[in-house]
């Protein structure tokens, strides 16, 4: 063990690896070396720039006890589509089919450890990527065949449950193979009893014309801190595709970093987030353009009122040689009640010279002409308000084509937005 | 019906209505007519409630209630609506939402029970039928790239669907081709009865051919100058404001 000083935070972690040590599959030497990844970099400081507007002290005070593996039942929200299989802090409940929702099943078990604890470099979020690697329980890997074309959608509920406090790591890798299509809906829950602190990490390659569609729903409870790494690769003429929607925890943070390698490589990121009550939603995107003809969109509407924060960081970087490629973001924020706050970011880097590239933030209230034109039809305040919302996210929404999905989240949204708008007026 | 007194509004500073009277009676139609500026969409705005605008004296009564005194949507479900000079387009509302919810807050006022999607989709295919607008409008949002006339067209729509007590319809002919016109004429016609009463704020006599006026009055820097019937507006047209103003100013 190197002998820098730990933070009392980091010495916690280290103590309570050491004890899961023996019940944690894999090669002892790959997780010792995680362990000591995580130590070294520790937790974020108040400067570190990826952290600067959000603040993790109350995370760091915090003494989670990682998961250890159980066969305890869980109690899970219903399912959105017919194939699903259930994750209890980052361990799966029950057999794991060899193939299910158009993929291909793997654990520790049965696939490649480098391929399901490959470690994840850069970042403000390397640290928990490698504390992820050491502590997780039942990492997954989901692969498709060649060609392999699936409409189907698995849904992997990923649910964060313990007597206390509990640390969770889930860990997915997903391989697209050449010319694969599949769809994978991702669902964060937890059993509200406690503050939980899930970290996941998601590792997902494609391969030459594969096409991922990934469907995010980020629903835990009010006092969840839920910190997410996603990593994509995207080889030549293939297609990434995210829908997601933050409507839970108390603090979140998504890093999604997508690198578009091939020739043609492309992704469409969007997203709607709610920040109302106190909660603090962060996102940051950060897409490399490393060949020709590649191309990405980012697209977000975040909603803030009460306390809530947003935080939006979108970023594109356009590298040399990647001529011809075509980077857009998009960040439209609401803010619906006074001493809500919205911070966004977006940030383009161009280093090749014959590119298309655009980026529009906008953070206001809604449009007092449309409100008083619903109101002079008979709409009471608090009703023209939640429908301007609703149109707000409507135009991100629409692209949500996974129909239970979708409609869950706009219920959620319209329940929340009535009981929060009626409070205000 | 409505009745205006000694009405004075402001926006900021600016003095824009500066003591108008107007009483208008169930089953007759006013036009109001006047210069650029002369506060005739003012008028209209302060009736229907839009923020930004200060009353600084005066009064207005719809029904016997202080009619300003009423939120927007309240003046709204007591069976007053204003047809927009420049309707709004709302992307992600659509118009089958916005029709439905009037309709039902104003059947709630009413004491009638909310209407069905069937009962409502019966109720509104006659009335577009009338309006000349293809059924594909309804999953559309509101006036979301409509043309000038469509979304004029969508006012009346919306107007015959609630069937006011109290039509404001400000400047709606402004922006309408011949046909466009004649179409919302018809809209606004078929709405005239016993019961309702009908106030046009134009700046053209035009509108006039169309729709026939009881009563025509002549708005000029925050006052009416000058009232009559439907040949005072044939006289406007033909000899422009300034006399009336001069008259005015001579008395």
């Amino acid at each position: 063990m190197s002998a820098i000083a730990l933070s009392p935070a980091t010495a916690h972690y280290r103590a309570a690896f050491e004890r899961l040590r023996p019940q944690l599959g894999g090669t002892a030497a790959r997780r010792v070396a995680a362990m000591e990844r995580f130590a070294e970099l520790g937790f974020p400081g108040a400067r570190e720039e990826a952290w600067k507007y959000t603040s993790l002290r109350r995370l760091e005070s915090r003494r989670f006890v990682p998961a250890a593996p159980t066969t305890k039942p869980v109690d899970v929200p219903a399912a959105f589509v017919a194939q699903r299989l259930v994750l209890a802090n980052g361990s799966p409940v029950g057999v794991v089919p060899a193939s299910l929702g158009g993929f291909t099943l793997g654990t520790l078990t049965t696939a490649p450890e480098d391929q399901l604890l490959r470690s994840l470099v850069g970042g403000g979020t390397e640290r928990f990527a490698a504390l992820n690697a050491a502590l997780t329980l039942g990492p997954l890997l989901l692969s498709t065949a060649t060609g392999q074309q699936s409409d189907d959608v698995l849904q992997l509920t990923l649910v964060t449950t313990g007597t206390g406090p509990t640390l969770a790591s889930p860990r997915i890798a997903v391989r697209m193979a050449p010319a694969s299509r599949a769809r994978l809906l991702l669902d964060h829950v937890d059993d509200g009893a406690h503050e939980h602190f899930p970290y996941a990490v998601l590792d997902i390659e494609l391969a030459a014309g594969a096409h991922l569609t990934l469907y995010r729903l980020q629903r835990q409870g009010e006092r969840a801190f839920h910190i997410e790494r996603m990593e994509v690769r995207v080889g030549d003429h293939a297609t990434f595709v995210m829908r997601d929607s933050q409507l839970g925890a108390a603090l979140a943070r998504l890093d999604t970093n997508v690198s578009l390698d091939g020739r043609a490589a492309a992704t469409e990121i969007t997203g709607v987030f709610l920040a109302d009550g106190s909660r603090h939603l962060d996102s940051h995107i950060h897409v490399d353009h490393r060949a020709i003809e590649t191309t990405s969109l980012q697209d977000y509407r975040g909603i803030a009122a009460n306390k809530g924060r947003g935080v939006f960081n979108g970023k594109a970087i356009v590298h040399e040689g990647a001529q011809k490629s075509n980077a857009r973001q998009v960040n439209r924020n609401l803010l619906l009640t006074p001493g809500a706050e919205i911070d966004t970011k977006p940030d383009l880097e161009i280093y090749a010279d014959d590119v298309q590239c655009s980026h529009g933030t906008t953070t206001g209230q809604l449009d007092p002409n449309a409100l008083f034109y619903l109101r002079s039809r008979g709409l009471s305040e608090p009703e023209a308000r939640s429908a301007l919302t609703r149109a707000f996210a409507g135009a991100v929404m629409a692209r949500v084509d996974e129909p239970t999905l979708a409609r869950h989240v706009h219920d959620e949204l319209d329940r929340r937005l009535v009981r929060l708008l009626e409070v205000a007026a | 019906m409505l009745s205006i007194r000694d009405l004075h509004a402001q926006i900021g500073v600016r003095k824009i209505l500066k003591g108008v009277n107007l009483e208008v009676k169930p089953g007759e139609v006013h036009a109001i007519m006047g210069p650029n500026g002369s506060g005739k969409s003012t008028l209209a705005s302060v009736l229907a409630g839009r923020a930004g605008y200060e009353v600084t004296k005066g009064t207005a009564h719809y029904l016997g209630d202080d009619l300003l005194a009423l939120e927007p949507e309240e003046r709204a479900r007591r069976g007053v609506f204003l047809a927009f000079q420049y309707p709004v387009e709302i992307p992600g509302v659509n118009n089958a939402y916005l029709l439905k919810a009037a309709l039902n807050a104003v059947r709630k006022q009413r004491g009638l029970p909310d209407l069905d999607a069937f009962e409502f989709l019966a109720l509104i295919k006659d009335k577009m039928k009338l309006m000349q607008m293809d059924e594909s409008f309804l999953s559309r949002g509101v006036n979301e790239g409509f043309s000038g006339g469509e979304k004029k067209r969508n006012e009346i729509l919306q107007m015959s669907v609630l069937e006011p007590t109290l039509a404001l319809l400000d400047e709606t002919d402004s922006g309408l081709d011949i046909d466009a016109l004649r179409v919302v004429a018809t809209g606004v016609n078929s709405l005239r009865s016993p019961e309702r009463a009908i106030v046009m704020v134009t700046h053209y006599q035009r509108l006039l051919d169309y729709i026939e006026p009881d009563f025509v009055h002549v708005l000029s820097d925050g006052r009416i100058l000058r009232t009559g019937d439907k040949s005072l507006a044939l006289e406007l047209e033909k000899r422009g404001y300034d006399w009336v103003k001069q008259e005015a100013s001579a008395a």
